[in-house]
């Protein structure tokens, strides 16, 4: 794995990063628990970033690469799924804004009332349903998330999946991705906070209580991003579950230490923190969960560890 | 001594099957506030508020022990919390007029306190003093016979629904932080003053900005004398003996048991996560015992920051450990009283009252006996 970007790498990231500077919404008046714009995501998705990994000469890195920045964004992007999981799927390259799901169709899923498609993981096999006549309950929750719940599954056309090994690795890459950019954003965040918030007329940030801890935050922050990067370099499934299991291992503690620095401010809707750090919660029980990663990652033949 | 134990266990766990209201409480607003008072007023007329007050104010005057048998059995008959909107009233500004205040302010206050008339807020913390609370810029100058209040004071939970507020003014701009506040009763209705709720990441509106332009408040509301607010202030922690917080901290206990019960056994990690969390709360409840029972006859010493530090990471665990348990999208999570609201209100129990930051100062400096950091 190389650790610095391609030329190709850097300029898909600039031209990325330029898209969302003109594209990005006004905040809203009201502050709210998450801000979701559809002209956004339908920007990313016209400039043909979701379809990167299928391009010639890229691949699933260059589809991390851009879900992790997109991650970043105060707005959520519905990027991962359709970025990393849509290619390993028979469905149209198009077909996107895409709900994850397991279990029981009637569970909520995130992104459901803005999705096109219902990719349901079953466990023995995958259900794809496509939502097109669909009835969907808005999920009102905490979480960071448009969440939404399909009423009924009769009726709508759907496809069995037999095998889900590709599915459930795409998936967990695509969600450590997430949670790296999740992270990265909420730290920046919280340092600015401690740099500019003073107490006992010292700014916040020159405790060393605070430091080491923020330290430690940057260092589960920079694990995330290389175990995501390299998960969707490799595209195996050992590294797979490892990147999504220690997101999801990381994410009470690294919440907890970044929301206590803001102090009560940082417990408010006004203050964004929260955009991130609710993702981070919602993100910490897909594909089953942390201890189900971690059974993966042991399962898994690990060719590097010989 | 233990007969009598038993028999006010046995008076207080049926009178609170009989009274404890079966309907959750509203999220907040009039609504809420009615719910509280209408509770507090329950109770008064049982004979069970001001369970830890002196008699001669109106309370129960109730031992430390028979204090934790009660909140023991608030706890199992799942009564409303006791850290809501009464709170501030019953223990904070009462025990501080019971220590500092007048003959009138303990007439006209203590006893709508207790039968449920009135709630308090609390107007200490300020946009730059929030640990650092004697940084505190709000300003009250003497014009006749009135204060006169200029400022802004912030996270006042209840502010919104409350008629008197405990504010903490600096009225010597010139002396020490120890000479320069003052301590009085701010009527929430008075003209000039102006309450700005904010809506939690938890969800419900909570905590309240509160902006004072000229708010004229009468000398005879202030508590402990001018200029002498620390002291005052400091005059509440003589009657805080953190028994209110075992009704919760048994709360929680309970909610471990019900977590190992709903955990499947196939689920060995979580089911290691829950037994070390039960081990917890059993540790957390012994030391809060401890400290309680040695403070009935002495001023308490720093140990508890030790039990507030202990109890303020359990609740953060035991609500993480639920969502876990449950998952995300479960219906125990998902509702607004649900699990999911209780995980991000827990993010506050190390914040609210003294952050854990602060309460490792504590310990490391006056149980340790460490240097003094900078500060």
């Amino acid at each position: 794995m190389n650790y610095g970007l391609t030329e190709d790498q850097a300029s898909i990231l600039a031209g990325l990063d330029q898209l969302i500077a003109a594209h990005s919404p006004e905040a809203p008046k009201e502050p709210r628990n998450y801000y979701y714009d559809a002209e956004l995501d339908r920007a990313v998705a016209e400039a043909g970033y979701l379809q990167i990994a299928r391009e010639p000469g890229f691949g699933v890195l260059e589809a991390a690469l851009i879900a992790e920045r997109l991650a970043r964004l105060p707005w959520v992007v519905e990027a991962a799924t359709s970025a990393i999981v849509a290619p390993v799927l028979p469905i149209p390259a198009d077909l996107q804004p895409i709900a994850l799901s397991s279990g029981d169709f009637s569970r909520p899923a995130r992104f459901l009332p803005i999705a096109k498609v219902l990719v349901l993981n079953r466990g023995e096999d995958a259900l794809i349903v496509r939502l097109d006549n669909a009835t969907i309950e808005p999920v009102e929750t905490l979480m960071a998330y448009p969440y939404g719940r399909l009423k009924s599954i009769e009726g709508l056309e759907c496809q069995r999946i037999a095998q889900c090994d590709d599915l459930r690795r795409r998936w967990r890459i695509a969600l450590a991705c997430e949670a790296a950019g999740s992270m990265a954003a909420a730290l920046a965040q919280v340092v600015e906070h401690v740099k500019a918030r003073y107490a006992f007329g010292r700014p916040l940030g020159s405790f060393q209580a605070i430091q080491h801890r923020l330290a430690m935050a940057a260092e589960v922050t920079e694990a995330a991003k290389w175990l995501a990067l390299r998960a969707a370099w490799s595209d195996i499934e050992a590294d797979a579950a490892m990147a999504a299991g220690f997101a999801q291992c990381q994410v009470s503690q690294f919440t907890y230490d970044l929301h206590q620095f803001c102090g009560a401010m940082g417990l408010t809707l006004e203050f964004p923190l929260h955009l991130w750090t609710y993702r981070l919660r919602a993100l910490v029980g897909e594909v089953g969960g942390a201890s189900a990663q971690s059974q993966a990652a042991a399962r898994a033949t690990w060719t590097e560890a010989a | 001594m233990i007969q009598s134990i038993e028999d006010t266990r046995l008076q207080a766990r049926a009178w609170l099957a009989a009274n404890v209201p079966s309907e959750p409480p509203p999220e907040d607003g009039p609504a809420f506030r009615a719910f509280v008072l209408a509770w507090q007023k329950r109770q008064a007329e049982g004979g069970w508020a001001g369970i830890s007050w002196p008699k001669e104010f109106g309370g129960r005057g109730a031992s430390v022990l028979e204090q934790i048998v009660w909140f023991e059995e608030y706890a199992r008959a799942g009564a409303p919390s006791p850290l809501d909107a009464s709170f501030v009233g019953l223990n904070h500004a009462g025990p501080t007029l019971m220590a500092c205040g007048t003959p009138e302010q303990k007439a006209s206050h203590l006893p709508r306190i207790l039968n449920g008339d009135v709630v308090w807020c609390q107007g200490f913390s300020e946009p730059g003093a929030g640990s650092d609370l004697a940084s505190l810029k709000t300003r009250g100058r003497v014009e006749g016979d009135v204060l006169v209040v200029d400022g802004q004071k912030t996270w006042s939970s209840f502010a919104d629904i409350a008629d008197y507020q405990e504010l903490l003014l600096r009225t010597d701009p010139a002396a020490k932080n120890s000479r320069a506040l003052t301590w009085v009763i701010c009527p929430m209705n008075s003209p000039g003053l102006t309450v700005r709720p904010i809506k939690t990441m938890a969800g419900p509106y909570k905590y309240c900005e509160v902006f004072y332009d000229e708010v004229r408040i009468p000398l005879s509301n202030i508590v402990g004398g001018l200029n002498n607010g620390w002291p005052t202030a400091m005059s509440t922690l003589a009657f805080e003996r953190g028994t209110a917080a075992i009704a919760l901290l048994i709360g929680l206990i309970q909610k471990v048991e019900q977590l190992l019960a709903a955990c499947p056994v196939d689920r060995t990690a979580m089911r290691e996560r829950l037994a070390g969390l039960r081990a917890q709360g059993a540790s957390i409840r012994a030391m809060a015992y401890r400290v309680a029972l040695e403070s009935e006859d002495s001023i308490p010493d720093a140990s508890g920051s030790i039990v507030r530090l202990a109890f303020s990471e359990f609740g953060q665990r035991v609500t993480a450990a639920a969502l876990d348990l449950y998952g995300i999208d479960a219906p125990e999570v998902l509702t607004s009283q649900g699990l999911g609201h209780a995980y991000l209100d827990a993010f506050s129990e190390t914040i609210a009252g003294g952050t854990s930051e602060i309460q490792r100062n504590i310990i490391a400096e006056r149980l340790l006996g460490l240097p003094k950091g900078p500060r």
